[in-house]
């Protein structure tokens, strides 16, 4: 691996440029972003204050970051803080992601393996698709209880769905030159599963990983508004069954950055094993 | 101890272009595609050819009269429903490790470096035999050296499909089938790669089939050119080239052989191209 970075540095005074042009554009687009924020925020500031709008319907940027201030400067272990039901919402929302995006990849896989799987598991695959899938979740919270279970299960369903269909997609979108290849090396089936159908599939599989993350922390907090003792959507109800807005505004700020921080996690993931998918067509 | 495994890539001079026993034996093959129609596409018709073991022999043909098909059977890619194909004496019956194939296009995967993708054969039927002194040594007549762990994308058309014929040589096969290896390449790449496959194939000492459009390519290269047919592919003709080697582009038009070779193989094809 040290040679590749040998490599790398070598090549580096001839990448330097544009990715030095490519960092200034993101500074100017991180500026711009940044402009649109306290405008956005100003605006609101204004329109509640001119509007004379109650704090039980739109509450004020001020009051909205106070509530989130109280959650985040406790200490870790308070019940009041964010950190317990964010630790339990992100813990329930990871596992059912791994749960359910390991066996939509395991299901898309012997799909797109045997026509004879496919013809069986593709009806089911495509009725639960058109299914709101949260609309079962009441019938997961009877069977799995109103633990952990019973988010892990919804969770893992929602993120199941869109891992299979695009390992599904990605494995059959394999180029037949592959194939060849891997033929004319008397290949075993797993051989070629593994050594080139699977890598090839892997920009599809990302984009399921992609949807998967955030449909998992969707799944969790559904769960957790049906019945649950902890968790991110425990704080909303309890803070919605006061009219405390602002906390609810404070808990979906959180919520967001939970969001976008397992987003991230997929991608960075994604950039460094698919690191060739677009600029490797040959 | 795998490290020691013999190279074969040391035969100084290159074989003779008589061969006195054939390697690759075919007797009146015949093939036959369906289409998803309903169609049937009559791809070779009564091919027999024998090649000799060293041997560099060039297919020319017009465009689809089954040269590719030829090809994919040498490599037990297809079947054939008549006529039988031999390796050495024994019928073709699937891909052998005795052969190592060359695709259009390099077809490396973008996911692997370069010396990935021509460990690739290696990694596989549960070998995982350390190789890297053989790797080294393909990627330095390949002149490749300092390319092993770069991705494909980074590198040109030529240098790309030369890693592919690498890794079509990593097995040690005793016969190299390259299906137009460089016809996506523009016209001074090829000549180059031209040059640098006869230099590969005079220390390896392979035997090669090796498809192509270009008649200039076929002559340069070949012991002996097939001219093939329009479909359903025969053998017209088969034309040795008495060219000496090492042949160099700069000295091989001015051989008297070159230009007579040049107008037969075309007139042959042009017959061809009137007739369908």
């Amino acid at each position: 691996m040290s040679g590749a970075q040998g490599q790398a540095l070598a090549g580096a005074p001839a990448r330097a440029r544009p990715a030095a042009r490519a960092a200034r554009g993101e500074g100017a687009h991180m500026l711009v972003a940044a402009l649109g924020l306290v405008v956005l925020i100003g605006a609101w500031e204004a329109a509640v204050h001119l509007l004379h709008l109650p704090g039980y319907i739109l509450p004020a940027p001020g009051a909205v970051l106070r509530a989130l201030w109280s959650g985040i400067a406790v200490s870790p272990a308070s019940p009041i803080g964010y950190y317990l039901p964010l630790w339990s919402t992100f813990r329930n929302a990871a596992l059912g992601f791994l749960v359910g995006s390991g066996v939509g990849l395991l299901l898309g896989s012997v799909m797109a393996e045997s026509r004879t799987v496919e013809r069986l598991l593709m009806p089911y695959a495509f009725a639960l698709q058109c299914l709101p899938k949260v609309a079962i979740a009441p019938l997961v919270v009877i069977w799995f209880g109103f633990g952990d279970g019973s988010k892990i299960a919804i969770a893992a369903l929602l993120a199941l769905f869109p891992v299979m269909i695009n390992s599904f997609t990605g494995l059959r979108a394999i180029e037949p030159e592959r194939i060849d290849l891997m033929r004319s090396l008397s290949a075993t089936r797993f051989e070629t599963y593994r050594l080139v159908k699977l890598p090839n599939a892997a920009p599809y599989i990302f984009a399921g990983l992609d949807m998967a993350v955030v449909y998992a922390l969707l799944g969790t907090i559904v769960a957790e508004f049906l019945g649950a003792q902890q968790g991110m959507g425990v704080v909303i109800t309890q803070a919605q069954s006061v009219t405390d807005v602002a906390g609810v505004f404070a808990a979906l700020i959180i919520l967001g950055a939970l969001g976008m921080a397992l987003h991230g996690v997929v991608r960075a993931l994604e950039r460094r094993v698919v690191h060739w998918a677009d600029r490797g067509k040959r | 101890m795998a490290d020691s495994m013999p190279l074969v890539l040391d035969h100084g001079e290159p074989m003779s272009p008589a061969p006195t026993q054939s390697l690759i034996t075919l007797r009146g093959v015949a093939k036959t595609y369906r289409t998803a129609f309903g169609g049937e596409v009559h791809a070779l018709a009564g091919v027999d050819l024998a090649i000799g073991e060293g041997e560099f022999v060039c297919v020319v043909g017009p465009s689809g009269c089954g040269k590719s098909t030829l090809l994919r059977l040498l490599a037990g890619l297809d079947d054939c429903e008549e006529g039988t194909l031999s390796l050495d004496g024994t019928t073709v019956t699937g891909p052998s490790s005795d052969v190592g194939v060359v695709f259009q296009a390099a077809n490396l995967l973008p996911w692997l470096t370069v010396r990935e993708n021509i460990r690739l054969p290696l990694r596989v039927g549960g070998r995982h035999r350390p190789a890297e002194a053989r790797i080294d040594d393909l990627l330095g007549i390949a002149g490749l050296r300092d390319f092993g762990e770069r991705y494909p994308y980074e590198l040109s058309g030529g240098m790309q499909q030369r890693a592919g014929i690498c890794r079509a040589l990593v097995r040690d096969p005793r016969i190299l089938l390259m299906d137009e290896p460089f016809g996506a390449l523009d016209a001074l790449t090829r000549e180059r790669m031209n040059s640098e496959l006869q230099r590969i194939w005079q220390v390896s000492g392979k035997t090669v089939l090796l498809i192509t459009h270009s008649i200039s390519e076929a002559i340069f290269l070949a012991d002996r050119v097939v001219v093939m047919s329009a479909r359903p592919g025969r053998i017209l003709r088969e034309l040795a080239v008495p060219i000496p080697r090492p042949r160099s582009f700069d000295t091989i038009v001015s051989s008297p052989a070159y230009p007579a070779l040049a107008r037969e193989i075309r007139a042959l094809l042009n017959a061809e191209g009137d007739a369908t």
